[in-house]
């Protein structure tokens, strides 16, 4: 069998695909270094230009993403034919059930509808540049990456929640729907794509057809992937470069290469978005980004008492640069980071908030810091999260004893759980001690558990043992967040001042 | 010649080349003759949606060459050859992006981006109002009525030409923190306020500004007072948290640390500072030094942990021109709201001080409560902003 481009192009999509999950399933591996299991993620162009147009940083490792978008330039959109992992799946979804030849001659076709992809790229930026960042809803990688931390990982580690499924049912629909068009998200949908088809349209190589063999039989129009008309007036902002029309071509008439003097010469025919429109969506887009960050909720981090992880930026920096791919809740070890779905508002979709009865936050811990590839998450030293000896740095909230639920308190019932888990030194649950009598009349004497702030980290230990059921007895609430001056209830002590 | 197969390597590799035959000599270049570019079949767009909606077989196939015959390529034809000026429109673009992308991703990467947590404690500290620093006098006087009581006591301590020069912007402070009558008690007399805006623009003052960051809802409290009515009468600003600015400011200190300031404080050139004496639930007594809780905005609330050592710090970064103690009236019980005439007494004085723990000692003194059950005074003291023995320096006034 001779090795064609399209083989190397099926080995390339395979790589990448097992790289993507491997690189999942390494992120809660703390023997690999937390960089290396987001690089999927920071090799996501959208990233680096959403994050540079929200917090006007390109953070981390994300700048590679830039590479890609360099290469794109020159090559094309190489990124969704040979490595976007989504592509793959829905590659190889068209491939098991998707239309038959007789159809594909129709659906392979170039629509104006496929210029949406185009509007939605200009919406998500338009709001990340007034301060929304929420090209992760979309964005392929995050996407993909989000279904499988939400929705897949979940599963075993028993911490399913709404939004998991929610973004995983955006995969099956994405694949159902690539069942009937191939790459129909691809092609609609996807603001990478259509990033990448902006920066394509520079790209020196491309397909190119000979003038004097081609006879427009129309048969690389069958496999095509991206519907970009390598028969007609090219369209290289649609094209994958799956390299499949090369092939297929009887007459040898297709390259992909930079211009040759006797290739045809066809215009490139302009994007599908019009002037018009493309100002009418920018100006809604400014409308609407203000709404949202107002009804949408989650920009005043006091004003929801959703606990983030440790390290996370101010609310609103936090928010800027959070791509929802759910690196963070795939990389903890105790299940206790979950995808927001209502408590944060629409502005906080999918964005990760701690659910104490998942898990709990390991005081030495620093892997969702680790992985973070927007540095949403900063990178902690794990004594910072620590209380030892002294009030830990940072802290994600601090928790509250509910006296009508706790045994000692509202049923005469001895239990210490949460003072005996509390993994601060001191401890930041202490006993006050009462002699009391049970039911028989004997007297005993009850541990009733007090909370001491200032050596509290939120951690949540006490949360999730705590033995009763549902709504805990001891719960921890946003306020003492070292990330918010404002949600505090303690007052300030400086160290070192004079008093 | 046969049309060569080419794939991205070799042709990068014969684009190389080319760019190298095209920019190394200006000799003509030696490729073979081409034959002038053939007029081009057009395909019509495929850009019409009715088109496009069902497409036919015939539609397909028509995008190709029209009336096609296969061909096949000319082998004396190269069909890599490329000119100088196709070199630079197709590499031109992709160069350009990505000269552009680098110097991007240089300039914005690793940022610590925009949204940055406020650093603690980095603001500036604010100004020091005070004529001289070592200037400690308390001058009280009484019976007269609080114009004619502020009239005798700043008279005394070298009138108000003394403390305000032409030109100069004054805050005046009063307490104006709740929705009471001024018979109830809980804000400083108006008459008095209203006087005290009128002396300072009679000294030459350019703009007068009375100011609080009111508890219950600022326009009520400014009215019911009757020091909006008041101050308006005589040609003073109102400002309250609903309708200036603040600018942070680091008031230092072991609890303070930095605060958002009610911007014309900030501003001034002098700030005089109106309190009243009241009975305070926490503090036992407020008067002056507590009377700085309404110059900032913030979570106030959380300053009540450490009552004493947060009004004493707050002495310490307010250092106002002059202290005017109200005593027209003083609330003896149910402070700081008030509200019960019952609680309310009459004493008619008034103390004017540029020592504003004098000032309070003497406040405190009037509900009959020794400094030594007010730790506030004596960190205050320790802070040195001035001195809890009120007597030491009080300055004898004219009848």
């Amino acid at each position: 069998m001779k090795i064609r481009p399209r083989h190397w192009r099926i080995v390339s999509q395979s790589v990448f695909l097992i790289i993507f999950l491997g690189l999942f399933f390494s992120l809660s591996v703390s023997r690999v270094p937390g960089a290396l299991a987001s690089a999927m993620l920071a090799l996501d162009p959208l990233t680096a230009v959403s994050t540079a147009l929200a917090d006007w940083t390109i953070p981390r490792w994300s700048w590679v993403g830039l590479i890609v978008l360099i290469l794109t330039a020159v090559l094309g959109r190489v990124f969704c034919g040979w490595v976007c992992p989504l592509g793959t799946l829905q590659h190889l979804m068209s491939w098991i059930a998707g239309p038959n030849k007789r159809k594909r001659a129709k659906i392979n076709r170039y629509r104006p509808y496929f210029a949406l992809k185009y509007i939605v790229l200009l919406v998500l930026l338009g709001l990340a540049a007034l301060g929304s960042n929420h090209t992760g809803w979309l964005d392929p990688i995050p996407l993909l990456h989000r279904a499988f931390a939400a929705g897949v990982r979940p599963l075993w580690m028993g911490t399913a929640v709404p939004a998991g499924w929610i973004a995983f049912a955006l995969l099956v629909a994405i694949l159902l729907l690539s069942a009937w068009m191939p790459r129909f998200f691809c092609r609609v949908l996807c603001p990478l794509g259509a990033l990448l088809g902006l920066f394509a349209r520079l790209a020196p190589f491309r397909i190119r057809r000979l003038e004097d063999s081609c006879t427009g039989c129309t048969l690389c129009v069958l496999p095509c992937q991206g519907a970009d008309e390598p028969l007609g007036d090219h369209r290289v902002s649609e094209c994958h470069v799956c390299l499949n029309c090369l092939e297929v071509c009887s007459e040898k008439s297709l390259f992909y290469r930079t211009a040759g003097e006797a290739d045809v010469v066809s215009p490139m025919p302009d994007l599908d978005v019009g002037r018009r429109r493309f100002l009418l969506t920018a100006a809604a887009t400014a409308v609407v980004a203000p709404v949202l960050q107002v009804a949408g909720g989650g920009f005043k981090g006091s004003s929801h008492d959703a606990i983030r992880p440790p390290g996370a930026l101010d609310e609103e920096a936090f928010l800027s640069r959070c791509i929802t791919c759910g690196a963070c809740s795939a990389s903890c070890p105790t299940g206790v980071i979950a995808s927001d779905f209502g408590k944060t508002g629409l502005g906080g979709l999918f964005t990760p908030v701690l659910n104490m009865r998942h898990g709990w936050c390991e005081p030495s811990c620093i892997r969702c810091g680790e992985v973070c590839p927007t540095s949403a998450l900063t990178l902690l030293e794990p004594e910072a999260k620590q209380t030892i000896g002294k009030p830990a740095e940072v802290t994600i909230g601090t928790a509250f004893m509910d006296r009508g639920r706790c045994l000692p308190w509202a049923m005469n019932t001895p239990c210490i759980v949460c003072e005996e888990m509390c993994p601060t030194s001191p401890k930041a649950i202490e006993f006050e001690s009462v002699q009391s009598e049970d039911r028989e009349g004997k007297t005993i004497t009850l541990q009733r558990p007090v909370i001491i702030p200032e050596f509290c980290t939120g951690c949540g230990l006490c949360e999730n043992r705590c033995p009763v059921g549902g709504q805990a007895a001891i719960r921890v609430s946003s306020v003492g967040e070292s990330r918010d001056p404002k949600n505090q209830m303690l007052q300030r002590v400086i160290v070192g001042a004079e008093t | 010649m046969p049309p060569r197969r080419v794939d991205a390597v070799s042709e990068a590799a014969g684009i190389l080349e080319c760019f190298a035959a095209a920019t190394a000599t200006n000799e003509p270049r030696t490729a073979p003759a081409r034959s002038p570019p053939l007029p081009l079949p057009r395909a019509p767009p495929p850009n019409s949606w009715s088109q496009l909606a069902r497409p036919t077989a015939a539609s397909v196939c028509s995008i190709g060459r029209e009336g096609a015959v296969k061909t096949t390529p000319d082998p004396t034809k190269d069909y890599t050859a490329i000119s100088r000026r196709t070199l630079i429109r197709t590499w031109g673009p992709a160069a350009i992006a990505g000269l552009a992308l680098g110097g991007t991703g240089f300039a914005l990467h690793g940022r610590q981006g925009r949204h940055q947590p406020p650093l603690p404690d980095s603001a500036l500290p604010l100004t020091d109002w005070r004529m001289d620093a070592n200037d400690r006098r308390l001058a009280i006087a009484g019976d007269g009525g609080p114009v004619e009581n502020l009239r005798r006591a700043l008279g005394a301590m070298g009138g108000i030409e003394a403390f305000v020069k032409p030109g100069e912007k004054v805050a005046i402070k009063p307490n104006c923190a709740w929705d009471r009558r001024p018979q109830q008690a809980a804000n400083t007399n108006p008459e008095l306020v209203a006087e005290l805006v009128r002396l300072c623009l009679a000294a030459g003052a350019s703009k007068v500004t009375v100011l609080d960051n009111s508890c219950h809802d600022p326009g009520r409290a400014f009215d019911r007072s009757g020091i909006a009515a008041a101050v308006k009468e005589v040609g003073g600003v109102c400002a309250h948290q609903n309708n200036v600015s603040t600018e942070v400011r680091n008031l230092g200190g072991t609890v303070l640390g930095s605060w958002e300031v009610l911007r014309p404080i900030v501003e001034a050139d002098r700030v005089i500072n109106v309190p009243i004496v009241k009975h305070h639930s926490l503090s036992r007594v407020t008067v002056g030094m507590k009377n700085w809780m309404g110059a900032i905005v913030g979570s106030r609330p959380n300053l009540h942990q450490r009552l004493a050592q947060a009004c004493a710090e707050l002495g310490d970064a307010f250092r106002p021109t002059l202290t005017v103690i109200d005593a027209t009236r003083i609330l003896t019980g149910g402070g700081p709201t008030g509200g019960s005439l019952a609680q309310v007494k009459n004493t008619d004085l008034l103390a004017v001080a540029t020592d504003p723990v004098a000032a309070d000692a003497w406040g405190a003194s009037l509900l009959g409560v020794e400094p030594q059950d007010m730790p506030l005074l004596a960190i205050a003291e320790r802070l040195g902003v001035g001195a809890v023995a009120w007597r030491s320096v009080e300055i004898g006034v004219e009848p």
